[in-house]
């Protein structure tokens, strides 16, 4: 145990706890949690990973500090690229992706994982909440070996039984070979994390299921806060808080600005 | 008999007029913010824009624009969505073709190879294709598999910026161009480039390789010409400029408009010119803006 710590910081932990040396890591704009776990990652157990954020692909294993940027259009980025992958196609060499990680977000989650960034309201041409758009994220869970959906809240608002609109497609709508149906090579979303819990898909129905508990939260307040019936096995383990060691190199070497404690 | 290469250089205003009301127009990153600025000033109207950030904001703020051709239109830390463009899409102002990045690739890259449409399998299993019936999905006649016909995205014209061209409109950028710029350039009828500096021909032919963009249709001196946004290389991102900009802009989505106009007014409508604008930022601004 390490003492007080902040819910995106166990958050940002967890996540870099389960990402692999030798990956590739893409993260998008305004995912901080994210930003923070593949930095995290990088400096404790991947020093192969590759860290690729608005296009500049980066290894900054070597770093003392890696610091977030501080906002989505923050060019500055690029000082420790070793290459810019736009200079070509974004989407060049997609038959090697099964190797690339990514972290999505979205204004509402299914059971299945299904994500929307398009919009909320029956109507499409008078949506009651105009989304961003869907930036690249329909090929990027098409495509990558394995995706993390982060949500820095946890509402039934949120998690739906149904979203509106799909932006990216998760299992759709249940069963194990969901995604081989489509032909969509990518292995589909993994952990579901929020403010609450951890949240993975069950083998077979491919439904979201609570997977483990932040310390002090009971599942009755998950079931409370989700708006679909989540699977909730009989015992649910607590998630392993951040440990001395993880929250020191979180709070020295990447959230030096503590982005994540505000 | 004639022997004069014709050059290609053109003033703002020049490049202003090459914009017409309903045209399809392109814009790359960093925005050509010099020419985005005219083109607000020219009030174009009915614009489909091929366009993703700030940029596309300001433009719809300004009124100039009918549909949007954007994969993302974020604002940045606590504005999830852009003001002007969220509200103009709820109320049914602007029309969105719904798309994302390996679509818009697709329609431009069916545009440059005048095929009817490029096959992409991101979308496949969305909402995209019901939202947007330009997007067909079919099964591929070798594999059988289901896939997404993204038919031409076409802009009349694709307005960029760069680090430096040539009078002959060979355009170099540094650190490279923006990530979709290129395919903007491609799949568009004219491109007008605008540059931070014009540079010798014989600079140009002193490595050929670093040409980016060959025969742009027109070139615009524009130093500074990216502000508010980066020139790289040569200056940052004015991101205190950017947030003034958005609590306007969002002030108006509320229904207080004074602000915004108050902005377009200060920085599109009034400055005669690039420089008229850069006074209006000030020097000390954008000497600030250097430190990279």
């Amino acid at each position: 145990m390490a003492g007080e710590y902040g819910v995106q910081e166990l958050m940002a932990v967890l996540l870099a706890r389960d990402l692999n040396d030798g990956e590739l890591l893409r993260v998008g704009v305004a995912m901080p949690v994210a930003e923070a776990a593949v930095r995290l990652a990088h400096l404790t157990h991947g020093p192969n990973m590759e860290l690729v954020f608005l296009g500049a692909r980066m290894n900054v294993a070597d770093l003392e500090t890696i610091p977030m940027p501080a906002f989505g259009w923050d060019r500055r980025v690029v000082r420790w690229a070793e290459s810019y992958s736009d200079t070509g196609h974004r989407f060049d060499r997609l038959k090697d992706w099964s190797n690339h990680v990514f972290f999505i977000g979205g204004i509402q989650v299914d059971p299945f994982g299904n994500t929307n960034l398009i919009g909320i309201g029956p109507d499409y041409r008078r949506l009651k909440f105009r989304g961003p758009g869907s930036v690249g994220t329909p090929s990027l869970s098409t495509h990558v070996g394995r995706y993390y959906i982060v949500l820095n809240s946890h509402s039934p608002r949120l998690l739906v039984e149904r979203c509106d609109y799909i932006s990216a497609y998760g299992w759709g709508t249940g069963g194990a070979d969901a995604r081989r149906k489509l032909g969509l090579p990518g292995g589909g979303p993994k952990y579901v994390v929020t403010p609450l819990c951890v949240m993975d898909f069950e083998e077979e129905t491919r439904r979201m299921r609570l997977c483990s508990l932040h310390p002090g939260v009971r599942a009755a307040t998950v079931r409370e806060s989700t708006g679909f019936e989540l699977v909730i096995p009989p015992s649910v383990p607590i998630t392993e808080p951040p440990s001395a060691e993880e929250l020191r190199v979180l709070r020295a070497r990447v959230d030096v600005a503590s982005r994540l404690r505000r | 008999m004639n022997t004069g290469r014709r050059e290609r250089i053109i003033d703002e205003q020049q490049a202003a007029a090459w914009v017409e009301d309903g045209m399809a127009v392109a814009i790359g990153d960093p925005a050509p913010m010099a020419l985005v600025r005219r083109i607000i000033r020219r009030g174009v109207r009915n614009l489909t824009l091929v366009a993703s950030g700030f940029a596309l904001d300001m433009l719809i703020a300004a009124g100039c624009v009918r549909q949007t051709v954007s994969y993302y239109a974020g604002g940045g830390p606590g504005v999830p969505v852009l003001p002007s463009f969220r509200r103009a899409a709820e109320r049914g102002e602007i029309e969105v073709w719904e798309c994302e990045e390996g679509i818009l690739c697709a329609g431009l890259q069916a545009a440059a190879q005048m095929l009817p449409f490029m096959p992409w399998r991101a979308g496949v299993g969305t909402a995209l294709p019901q939202v947007n019936p330009d997007l067909k999905v079919f099964r591929d006649p070798i594999r059988g598999e289901e896939l997404i016909a993204v038919p031409p995205i076409k802009p009349d014209l694709t307005l960029l910026h760069a680090a430096a061209a040539d009078a002959y409109g060979n355009v170099r950028h540094l650190g490279g161009p923006g990530w979709l710029d290129l395919f903007q350039y491609r799949a568009a009828d004219r491109t007008i480039v605008q540059v931070e500096q014009v540079i010798a021909n014989e600079e140009i032919r002193a490595d050929p390789w670093a040409t980016t963009i060959a025969a742009a249709d027109a070139i615009v001196r524009a130093p500074f010409g990216a502000h508010p946004f980066y020139s790289r290389g040569f200056y940052i991102t004015d991101g205190a400029h950017l947030r003034a900009y958005l609590q306007a802009a969002e002030q108006a989505a509320g229904g207080e408009r004074a602000a915004l106009e108050e902005y377009l007014d200060r920085y599109c409508r009034a400055p005669e010119g690039l420089a008229a604008y850069l006074e209006a930022v000030g020097i000390k601004r954008l000497l600030e803006l250097h430190e990279y």
